[in-house]
C-alpha cells in the first residue's frame, strides 16, 4: 500500500517533469521528413520523394489585417483543395510576439517553413544561413504574377527568399477639416508634394493654443516603442538618403544631409508645432491624439488608417460606446512626407511578405517546391485580394487584382491617387547590400541612432552631437573609407 | 535468529533508499536539464560565434569585446544605481508594512497579505500598461496631474534622461513587495513573546522594543531578503524592456536588457552568453561581500 503511494507520487513528479520537457521540445520544422504526416515516407528525407508525396508546410502568421486570422481555417482548406497531397498548417502569432517567436525558433534551428515578416528582416536570416532561397523552385508562372518592384524587395544578393504580400507607403495622415481651416491646399500637396519649409509653415498654422497650453498640435509622429525607428527612417528617404548605403556601398547617414535633417526635425519641436514630449508618444497615443482632435497631421500614416477613421466616424454617428473616447469625426487625408535639404521625394515603401526558412537539416527539393507553392498561394489570388482589400493596400499581383475586381472597396479616390503618386517614386529595393553590412547598419541604428534620437527629441543633446555619435559609430564599423563624407 | 532480522532490516533500508534515489532523480534530472545544461551550454557558447547551422570557436573574443564595450559598463552602472536606489527602500517598506499588519486579527492579516501579494501574481505586462498610463507625458497623465496641483509643469517621465531611471525606481518602490512582506511576517511571528513581556516589565517603549528585539531578531531574514533582492535587482529586465526600452540614450539600459538585445536583436548569442557569465560572477562577488560583512553576527 505504502509502495503504491510512493509509486504514484513518483509518477506524478515524473509526469510533471516530462510535460515540462514536452512543452519545450516542440519542433515544427519538418524539412520534408520530420513526421510521417509531413513527408509521407522517409524517402522525402533523402530527397527522392515522388512529386505527389504527402507533405506539410508550416506557417507562422500574425494578424496581417483585421480579419486575416479569422480566415485561417478556410485558407488551409483552400490550399488542400488546390494541392490534395499537401497540408498547410498555420500557427497564429500576435504582432507583439511575432519577431521574438520566430527568432527563438530560428536560433533553435527549427523555424516554420514560412513566416510573415518585413522584407527588411530578410538580411539577418540570410546572414545566419536560415533563410531559404526559392530561386530554383519558384516557377515563372509564380514570379511573373508579381509586380517587379515588390518582388525585388524579397531578394538578397541573387537569392529570392519569399514572395511579397503587399507594398505599402509610409506617409502622413491629415484631418481634412483642420487642414482646410489652416488654409492648406491638401489636394495640391497630394499631387505635388511639399518641401520642409512649406511643411514647417503649414503645421505652424495647425497649432491651437489656450493660454499657455496647446490644445492642438500641427504634427505628431509616433517615436516611442515599436515606432522608435520610423520617424527618422521615413524622413531620411526624402532627404537624399534612400537607403543606409549609397550605390558605392558607403554608409549614407554620415552625409551632411543627415545633420540638416536632424536640425530640421528638432526645429519642429522648438517651433511648438510638435509636443516637447514627443519622445514618449507611441503609436497608440498619437492615433488617439489624431482622433480626438489634438493634432492636425499624424505619422506614420498607413492606408488602413483611412478605414479605421471611417469606422470610428460610423461609431460616433451611431452613438456606439466603443468609439474612441472624446473622439471627433475625422476625414482622413493621405499626405506625402516633405522633402529635406532640396532632395527629391522618395517614398518609404514597406514590402512585407511570406519568407521561407530552412531548419538544421537541408530541406528536400520536393519540400522546397512545396514551400514555394504555399508562399505563392498565400501572397496571390483570393487570399491576397481579401487581405489587401481589408488593409486598403494596393494589389501587387495580377491574380489578386483579378480576384479583387468583384470585391467592393470604399476608398477615397483622392487618397488612392495620392498613394499611387507616392508609389511612383518608391525607394528602390537594395538586394545588393551584403547581409553583413546590413547587420552592422541595424546595430548602429539600434545602439546609436534610436537612443540618440530619443535624447535629441527630449532636447538633451544637439543635432550636431547626435550626428557626431553616428559618424563615430559608422567609422568604427565601416572605416573612414566606408562612409559618405561630403 | 539475529542474522535473518538484520538482513531484513538491511533489505528495508535498501528498499527505502531506492525510493529516495528515485525521488531525488526526478528533481536532479529537471535541474540538470533546465539549469545545469543551459549554464554549461552558455559557458560553451560564450567561446563561440554562434550560428544555428554550425558555430565556430573564437576563444576569449566575446569576453574581451564585452570588457571593451562602453555600453556594457554603462549598463552595469545603471544596474548598480537601480539596485542601490530600490533594494534598501523596498526592504524598509516591506518591513514597515509587515510591522503594521502584525497586530491585526488573523483574518485581516490574511486579507492584507493577499492584497500585497497580488501584484506578484499579476502579469508584468498588464502592470506595465497601468504604469505607462500613470507616466503619460501629456498634461492628462496621472503623475503630471498630481505635480500640476503643486504648480509644476508636466514631465516627460520616461522620455527624459533626468526622470526615466527615477520613474523605474518609483515603480519598484510601489510594487511587488508581497513576498518580502510575507517572509517578514513569518519571521515576526517567530519571535518569542517572552522577549516582549520582559521588555514590557522593563517599561520599554515601542521604538525600544523595535530596536532592541525586533531588528536583531530579524537580522537573518533581512540578510536573506537583501541578498535575494540584490540578485533579483541585478537581473532586472522586464521594467526597462516594457517601459523605456533602455532609453533615452541608454539612460535605463540595464545589463539584463543588454544581454537580451545582443541575443535576440543582433543574434550575438556568444557575446550575450559571455555577458551573462560576467554578470553571474559580479552577482556572486556581491553576494559573497554581503555574507562576509553583513552576515558576521547572524545566527541561523
Amino acid at each position: 500500500m505504502m509502495n503504491k503511494g510512493k509509486a504514484l507520487s513518483l509518477m506524478l513528479a515524473a509526469t510533471l517533469s516530462v510535460s515540462a520537457l514536452t512543452a519545450c521540445g516542440g519542433n515544427n520544422n519538418n524539412n520534408g521528413a520530420a513526421s510521417p504526416a509531413a513527408s509521407g515516407s522517409s524517402a522525402a528525407a533523402s530527397g527522392s520523394a515522388d512529386a505527389g508525396a504527402k507533405d506539410t508546410i508550416t506557417a507562422l502568421l500574425p494578424p496581417v489585417s483585421p480579419t486575416y486570422q479569422d480566415n485561417f481555417d478556410q485558407m488551409e482548406k483552400d490550399f488542400n483543395a488546390q494541392y490534395p497531397n499537401l497540408t498547410l498548417k498555420i500557427e497564429p502569432a500576435s504582432w507583439e510576439d511575432m519577431t521574438q517567436k520566430l527568432d527563438t525558433q530560428v536560433n533553435a534551428g527549427s523555424p516554420p517553413d514560412i513566416a510573415f515578416i518585413g522584407s527588411d528582416g530578410i538580411a539577418k536570416y540570410v546572414q545566419q544561413g536560415m533563410a531559404l532561397d526559392l530561386t530554383d523552385v519558384a516557377t515563372s508562372e509564380m514570379t511573373g504574377d508579381y509586380d517587379a518592384t515588390p518582388l525585388e524587395y524579397m531578394k538578397n544578393g541573387s537569392g529570392l527568399y519569399g514572395f511579397p504580400a503587399y507594398m505599402e507607403v509610409h506617409a502622413l495622415g491629415g484631418n481634412k477639416q483642420f487642414l482646410e481651416e489652416a488654409g492648406i491646399d491638401w489636394k495640391k500637396v497630394q499631387k505635388d508634394g511639399w518641401t520642409y519649409e512649406e511643411f514647417r509653415e503649414a503645421i505652424k498654422k495647425g497649432v491651437v493654443k489656450n493660454g499657455d497650453a496647446t490644445s492642438r498640435y500641427g504634427f505628431v509622429f509616433a517615436t516611442a516603442g515599436v515606432a522608435s525607428k520610423d520617424y527618422l527612417g521615413i524622413m531620411a528617404k526624402s532627404a537624399g538618403m534612400p537607403a543606409a548605403f549609397n550605390e558605392d556601398m558607403k554608409y549614407a547617414y554620415t552625409s551632411k544631409n543627415y545633420l540638416e535633417l536632424l536640425t530640421d526635425l528638432r526645429q519642429l519641436i522648438d517651433d511648438g508645432s510638435m509636443p516637447k514630449e514627443l519622445s514618449s508618444v507611441d503609436a497608440g497615443k498619437r492615433w488617439n491624439m489624431f482622433l480626438t482632435g489634438q493634432t492636425m497631421i499624424t505619422g506614420k500614416g498607413l492606408a488602413t488608417f483611412e478605414n479605421s477613421a471611417k469606422k470610428n466616424n460610423e461609431k460616433i454617428d451611431a452613438k456606439d460606446g466603443s468609439a474612441v473616447k472624446d473622439s471627433i469625426k475625422v476625414d482622413y487625408i493621405v499626405l506625402p512626407v516633405p522633402t529635406f535639404a532640396g532632395a527629391l521625394p522618395i517614398s518609404y515603401t514597406v514590402v512585407d511578405g511570406y519568407v521561407a526558412f530552412r531548419g538544421k537539416k537541408e530541406p528536400t527539393a520536393e519540400h522546397k517546391a512545396n514551400i514555394a507553392k504555399a508562399a505563392y498561394f498565400l501572397s496571390s489570388g483570393k487570399v491576397a485580394a481579401t487581405t489587401n482589400n481589408d488593409l486598403f493596400a494596393a494589389h501587387i499581383t495580377k491574380s489578386a487584382r483579378d480576384a479583387a475586381a468583384s470585391m467592393p472597396m470604399e476608398r477615397d479616390p483622392n487618397n488612392q491617387a495620392a498613394v499611387q503618386t507616392m508609389l511612383s517614386h518608391a525607394a528602390p529595393a537594395r538586394p545588393d547590400i551584403p547581409a553583413e553590412l546590413g547587420a552592422k547598419a541595424i546595430k548602429i541604428e539600434n545602439e546609436v541612432i534610436i537612443p540618440k534620437m530619443q535624447a535629441l527629441l527630449a532636447n538633451e543633446i544637439k543635432p550636431q552631437e547626435m550626428y557626431d555619435a553616428v559618424k563615430k559609430a559608422a567609422i568604427a564599423a565601416f572605416g573612414e573609407d566606408g562612409i559618405v563624407q561630403d | 535468529m539475529a542474522q535473518p532480522a538484520q538482513s531484513a532490516k538491511k533489505r528495508k533500508i535498501k528498499g527505502d533508499g531506492v525510493w529516495g534515489y528515485a525521488f531525488i532523480a526526478v528533481a536532479l534530472i529537471v535541474y540538470a536539464m533546465f539549469t545545469a545544461y543551459p549554464v554549461l551550454s552558455a559557458f560553451i557558447i560564450s567561446f563561440q560565434e554562434y550560428k544555428p547551422l554550425g558555430s565556430t570557436y573564437i576563444g576569449f573574443d566575446n569576453y574581451t569585446a564585452t570588457l571593451k564595450d562602453d555600453l556594457f559598463w554603462k549598463s552595469i552602472k545603471n544596474t548598480l544605481v537601480y539596485t542601490v536606489l530600490t533594494v534598501p527602500v523596498a526592504l524598509l517598506l516591506s518591513f514597515l508594512v509587515a510591522i503594521m499588519i502584525l497586530p491585526l486579527r488573523k483574518k485581516l492579516q490574511a486579507v492584507f497579505k493577499a492584497v500585497y501579494y497580488l501584484p506578484v501574481v499579476a502579469s508584468g505586462v498588464a502592470l506595465s500598461l497601468v504604469w505607462l498610463w500613470i507616466f503619460d507625458p501629456m498634461p492628462g497623465g496621472i503623475f503630471n496631474q498630481f505635480i500640476g496641483w503643486f504648480g509644476a509643469h508636466n514631465q516627460n517621465w520616461l522620455g527624459a534622461s533626468a526622470t526615466a531611471m527615477f520613474s523605474l525606481v518609483i515603480m519598484a518602490w510601489l510594487s511587488s513587495h508581497g513576498a518580502s512582506i510575507i517572509i517578514y511576517l513569518a519571521a515576526l511571528l517567530g519571535i518569542d513573546d517572552s522577549y516582549y513581556e520582559a521588555a514590557d516589565l522593563d517599561g520599554a517603549s515601542f521604538l525600544q522594543k523595535l530596536w532592541h528585539i525586533v531588528i536583531p531578531s530579524l537580522k537573518p531574514t533581512t540578510l536573506f531578503l537583501l541578498v535575494t533582492a540584490v540578485i533579483g535587482s541585478f537581473q532586472v529586465f522586464q521594467n526597462a524592456y516594457l517601459m523605456t526600452g533602455g532609453g533615452p540614450d541608454h539612460a535605463t539600459t540595464m545589463v539584463g536588457l543588454l544581454i537580451f538585445d545582443n541575443a535576440f536583436k543582433y543574434f550575438e548569442f556568444g557575446k550575450a552568453a559571455a555577458q551573462s557569465l560576467i554578470l553571474a560572477l559580479i552577482i556572486a562577488l556581491v553576494s559573497l561581500f554581503q555574507f562576509k560583512f553583513l552576515g558576521k553576527d547572524v545566527d541561523y
